[in-house]
This record gives C-alpha cells, sequence and structure tokens, in this order.
C-alpha cells in the first residue's frame, strides 16, 4: 500500500493584531465597523507561506527550525486540526499525530482506562487496543499503578504512557511533535529507539519536529528547515542540520575584551577551529593586570547547549610552567587532546585570577557549533550518555 | 486511505461513514462522562435517583397539594414523572453537549476526529439517565396501578423525536458556543424557562386557546403532549400543532448539522 504525503504550495494565514473575544456584542460592533468605518485593525499573519515537499513511503522527515517557524502550524494542518488558507496536502494512509503526549488522558480515569481512551482517540478500534494492550503496558513500564486515576501519576509517568498508546498504535504515518522535550532521559532513548524501530523495520513514514539535532540526524535522512513560515533548506538530514545550527549560533572562535587598568582583566580569547576538528581543544587567552600575578591562575569550562559543563581545568589542578611565574601580562594556552564530542552548540567560560582570588569571569565567552564525522546508528541523547565520546572499544573475553 | 486537506471544503458532506468509524471513541466518551460523573462523591450513583426524587417531590406540593392541579385519570405522581421523564432527557443534552466543545478543547485543537462526537456522546450519557428515569416511571405506574393505553406501541417514535431534537438543539448550541461564548450563559436560563413553558408539571389543557399556536412554538410542548398520549391516551393537541413541531425538529436538526459542519473547520483557530 502506498503511503506518503505530498505538500503543496501550502499557506496558512492568522489574523491578528485586536484580541478578539469572539462575545456576539463585538461580532455586531465589527460588521458596524465594516459598513460604517470600512476598517478593522486586523493584520494577516502567514504562519506558513507557500510549503511544498513530498514524503515518500517509509521516509523519515525531521522538521526544524526556531520557535514560531510554522512547525507546529505545519503539523496541525497535516494532522487536520486546522485547515489550510491556500494550497492542499494529499496524504495517503493513515495519520496519527502525537502532538503534546497525554491530550485525551482523564484524571480521574485509571491508567487501563485511559489506555482504551487514548487509543479511540487515535482512531483505534477496542480489538487493536485490546491486542497491543500488554505491549503497551510493559513499554511504559507502569504495570503497578494500571488501575491508579491518572490523576496521581507523576507527570513522567503519564507522558510514558501517552507515548505508548501512540508508539504501538501502527498508523501508516506518524507525526511526532516535541515528545523528548518531556520525560527521563531514559525514556528519551527509548522512544528514540522505538521510532528507530518504527521507521526501519516496518517501513512507516514518520514527520518527526525536534530541537535536538542529534536525534534528528539520526532518525531522518531528510530534513525540512522551516524559516519565518517558509522552507528554508530542505534536503540530506546532516547537511541541513549544520546549516540550521550555524545559524542559530554564529560560531564565535575569538572574543576580545574590554581592559580596565584598575584590575586584572581578560584581553582576549581563542579556540582554535581547525584543532578542534582533529580531536584537540586548543585555547589561548591573553590577559592584562595593574600589578604582578603570582601567578596568574586561569580555568576554563567547556559548556553543551543545555548549560551541563563538559569538561573544565584550571592550574590548580593540573600543573603547569605559568605556577613559577609573576607576569603583569602575557598570553597562556591551554591544549587538551583526544576529544571527540558529539554534535551540538557548545559554549566556553573562561576565568582569571591568582592564588588569592578570581578576577575576572567570562561566561560564555566562546560560542561554537560542532559537527561530528562520525555516523552513529543510534540517535545521541547529550543528557543521557554526556557529550563526549569516548571512542570507546568493546571487547569479549 | 487518501485523503486531501484542502481549503474551504464544500458546504454540507456529513461524513456519517467517517462517524461510523469512529463509533469506538463514541462510545469510550461517554463511557468517560459517566464514568467520572459521580467521581468523589459521598453518594455516588445515588444521586442519579435523588436528583428526579426530589424534583418530583417539589411538583406534587406545588401542583398537587397547593395549586391542585387537574390530570384527569392519571394520579398526579405518574403523571408529572412522564413529564419529568421527557424534559430531564432534553434539559441534560442542550446543557452538556452546549458547552461541549469548548470544555474539550485540549482534544481538539491536538487530535482530529470528527467533531460531531462530541455532542452525540452527551445524548448517549442522557439517554443512561432516561433508562433509569424510565424503570422509575415503571415503578411508579405499578404502584398507582396504572395501565398504559394501547397507543404505546407509538412511544418509541415519540421517543426518538426527542432525542433528534435534543440532538438537534445541543449540536446547534454547541456550535453557537464556539463562536459566542455569552451562550453558555444563556442556556441554563433557556433550560429554566423552558420547565414553565412546556408542560412538564401541569398538563397543556390549562392553556388557554388564544395562547395555543405561541405555546406550541416550543417543540417540546408537543412531545410532552405525546409522550402522554402514547402511555395513557390523553388528549393530543390540534393536528397543525403537531405537524408544526414535526416539521420544526426536522428543520432544527438540518441546519444544525449544517451550522456544526461550517464552525467545525473553524474551531482549533476560534477556540
Amino acid at each position: 500500500m502506498q503511503a506518503g504525503i505530498a505538500v503543496e504550495h501550502l499557506s496558512k494565514m492568522y489574523r491578528i493584531g485586536r484580541r478578539r473575544s469572539g462575545s456576539f456584542r463585538e461580532t455586531v460592533s465589527d460588521r458596524f465597523d465594516n459598513i460604517f468605518l470600512k476598517k478593522l485593525d486586523a493584520e494577516d499573519f502567514w504562519a506558513l507561506r507557500d510549503v511544498s515537499f513530498n514524503v515518500g513511503q517509509g521516509e523519515v522527515v525531521g522538521i526544524i527550525g526556531k520557535n514560531g517557524a510554522g512547525k507546529s502550524t505545519l503539523l496541525k494542518i497535516l494532522s487536520r486540526i486546522t485547515e489550510p488558507t491556500e494550497g492542499r496536502a494529499i496524504i495517503w494512509g493513515r495519520v496519527s499525530s502525537l502532538l503534546e503526549v497525554g491530550t485525551g488522558f482523564h484524571p480521574e480515569l485509571t491508567g487501563r482506562e485511559n489506555i482504551y481512551m487514548n487509543g479511540a482517540i487515535l482512531g483505534m478500534k477496542r480489538p487493536e487496543i485490546k491486542k497491543k494492550f500488554e505491549e503497551i503496558v510493559s513499554f511504559s513500564g507502569i504495570d503497578q499503578f494500571l488501575d491508579t486515576p491518572v490523576k496521581h501519576y507523576s507527570s513522567g509517568m503519564s507522558v510514558r504512557l501517552a507515548f505508548a498508546v501512540a508508539a504501538y498504535l501502527e498508523p501508516e504515518i506518524l507525526i511526532v511533535d516535541e515528545v523528548l522535550a518531556v520525560g527521563d532521559a531514559e525514556f528519551q532513548k527509548k522512544c528514540l529507539g522505538k521510532m528507530k524501530d518504527v521507521s526501519e523495520h516496518e517501513g512507516r513514514t514518520i514527520l518527526f519536529v525536534s530541537h535536538n539535532m542529534d536525534a534528528v540526524q539520526n532518525l531522518c535522512k531528510k530534513a525540512i528547515w522551516l524559516n519565518a513560515g517558509q522552507v528554508s533548506e530542505m534536503g540530506e538530514a546532516r547537511e541541513v542540520c549544520r546549516n540550521y545550527l550555524e545559524s542559530i549560533v554564529t560560531s564565535n572562535w575569538n572574543k576580545k575584551f574590554i581592559t580596565e587598568n584598575s584590575i586584572p582583566k581578560i584581553e582576549f580569547v581563542s579556540l582554535d577551529e581547525d584543532k578542534i576538528k582533529e580531536g584537540e581543544f586548543f585555547l589561548r587567552m591573553g590577559f592584562k593586570s595593574p600589578h604582578v600575578l603570582k601567578p596568574p591562575k586561569p580555568g576554563f569550562v567547556l559548556f553543551n547547549e543545555s548549560g551541563a559543563p563538559v569538561f573544565g581545568s584550571n592550574t590548580k589542578l593540573h600543573d603547569s610552567p605559568i605556577n613559577e611565574k609573576a607576569l603583569k601580562e602575557g598570553v597562556i594556552g591551554v591544549s587538551v587532546k583526544g576529544i571527540t564530542l558529539y554534535s551540538g552548540n557548545y559554549y566556553v567560560s573562561v576565568w582569571l585570577g591568582d592564588s588569592y582570588r578570581d578576577y575576572d569571569h567570562q561566561h560564555y565567552a566562546i560560542r561554537f557549533t560542532y559537527l561530528s564525522k562520525i555516523n552513529y546508528t543510534e540517535p545521541i541523547v547529550p543528557s543521557a550518555i554526556g557529550s563526549i565520546d569516548p571512542l570507546a572499544t568493546w571487547f569479549v573475553e | 486511505m487518501k485523503t486531501i486537506i484542502e481549503a474551504k471544503r464544500s458546504g454540507f458532506s456529513l461524513n456519517f461513514r467517517e462517524i461510523f468509524q469512529y463509533r469506538d471513541l463514541l462510545f469510550m466518551l461517554a463511557f468517560r462522562d459517566y464514568r467520572v460523573r459521580y467521581a468523589q462523591t459521598i453518594l455516588g450513583f445515588t444521586w442519579a435517583l435523588i436528583q428526579p426524587l426530589l424534583t418530583l417531590l417539589i411538583f406534587i406540593l406545588v401542583f398537587n397539594k397547593a395549586v391542585k392541579i387537574n390530570t384527569g385519570a392519571v394520579p398526579y405522581p405518574v403523571f408529572a414523572m412522564t413529564g419529568m421523564w421527557a424534559w430531564s432527557y432534553f434539559s441534560y443534552v442542550i446543557m452538556q453537549a452546549g458547552q461541549s466543545i469548548v470544555s474539550s478543547q485540549a482534544l481538539v485543537t491536538k487530535v482530529y476526529f470528527p467533531r460531531l462526537i462530541i455532542p452525540l456522546s452527551k445524548s448517549i450519557v442522557g439517554f443512561i439517565d432516561f433508562l433509569i428515569a424510565f424503570l422509575m416511571l415503571l415503578s411508579l405506574m405499578v404502584y398507582y396501578r396504572v395501565t398504559p393505553s394501547i397507543n404505546i406501541f407509538v412511544l418509541p417514535f415519540v421517543i426518538f423525536a426527542l432525542i433528534v431534537l435534543s440532538l438537534a438543539m445541543g449540536i446547534w448550541l454547541s456550535a453557537l458556543t464556539i463562536r459566542f461564548r455569552d451562550v453558555q450563559y444563556v442556556i441554563p436560563f433557556l433550560v429554566q424557562i423552558g420547565l414553565y413553558v412546556s408542560p412538564v408539571g401541569y398538563p397543556s389543557s390549562e392553556i388557554p386557546m388564544e395562547y395555543r399556536p405561541l405555546y406550541y412554538l416550543n417543540p417540546m410542548a408537543g412531545i410532552i403532549d405525546g409522550f402522554r398520549w402514547s402511555l395513557f391516551g390523553t388528549p393530543l393537541p390540534d393536528a397543525k400543532y403537531l405537524v408544526f413541531s414535526g416539521v420544526g425538529i426536522l428543520l432544527l436538526f438540518v441546519t444544525s448539522i449544517f451550522y456544526f459542519r461550517r464552525t467545525e473547520r473553524l474551531i482549533a483557530d476560534i477556540i
């Protein structure tokens, strides 16, 4: 059976400007304005403008873009929640959408009842759900709480349950929006794994909206980058993701700072772009001080996108020839070899002090986008596995 | 399965097949409503019996003891219970269906299914109460030894008319509420007035002749008369009023679906 999506010149317009309550009085007064004043201060806003693309059977397509770029509007049109203003979309196959999981849950109903409820909302027949019931329960891991009202569940539990229902639904086309924004890291991995499984072994078409570029690159062959309601780029997922990442974070490998005469300050920081591609973290920083620092004590920390520290060093921890010196100004460098990062955006913060205190701290002084050369077969969730690829070697004894 | 999503779908196209495909959801929604209805109450299901019994008691006090209304051969409690049987179904459906779409915002803005399912499910929930009330009426009839008239075979048709009318009103109000939240405040008022201008606690024969054309503008008047006629053989109103009610109900139903379909397309954008 053929399954796929053809989107042709799809546009969606919203009227914004005046806040409308939709009350009867307002409608009457609007009519009045229309007839007698010939003016309404509403503005047209195109959430989507002339979007066209094709998705073939079994293709997994990532949709990326900033908040407000039209991703959700597109998914809403494709899942028939709202109608387009212009253009059309043709869909072959049954569509199920996972827009904000747990939508159909009723707090007073038990987990068991909610599974049936949610299945029915997503268009499943009762026998279908019955057949999958055991699998759904074991995937979600809520066995003990099956007969507890969902209102007593933790938010993580209800998300797990909702995803489980949708994942076992078996539609030809699955629309997934930001499931990864919720749930713990372990469950995120489970979801990604399930989605990969579904697309690879069952040949189902998936539209996947996410801000996790690693997940998009690993699950999707193709990606569509939406910007201000229009397709900014469409094509091979890795390529599109790289361009998107580069566009949102303008990589900033060098930074200069204004120095003062009264206190010790960092003058500049610079990270070697070519060396990091080769696996070497090579950072240099210049400093200037009104008095002699005995010795100068520099430090840095590398952070990942979500602000978690990846690694760091300072001369108190790692001894250095600097510790023998007394300087008023100079350039200090540090090299960390054998570093393989996962793709993503990174930040470097730097410090300067002496034996007694810290003088200068430049938070997120350097920003850069790193794209791994390695093709991982599993989606990577940094919050679960970290940001460094240890290039581990596994063996059997 | 091929779906075309386009702007401006044709006006009147009620997809019955689609609604039939979603019948599981229809019953799940009704089940959910029924299941959570008496959640966290002490009396629980007993409420389904207490409410109509108390209303009946008040009717007996006001119309039978105080006003001493004449209901002919039919004992007053049986007479009033019949009116309430029909009326409570009608009022339940229009109250619940009226705000049904707005109160399931979370659902309609996130998942697609034929929206008509939502008000439809309310009429199913109402029907369960309707059956319970029927049992209460039966017990009263047995207690007062009232034998049903031979017109009783028409009763299913009258019940059908009641369901169609309730649904029509419910669908109209639910679609109107999406656009005009004002309707939410009108509905309880409508139900309150309706109770007085329908022959629930008194016979329609009490209405003076010259006011009857106005009185039968309310289709519930004809329906409640129909209930009593088929159960006890009490007189029916003029044929012209019956025809008027019938046509009115049909018209309401057709237009309700038409208007609902028109509003349905905009739900996610304006709700």
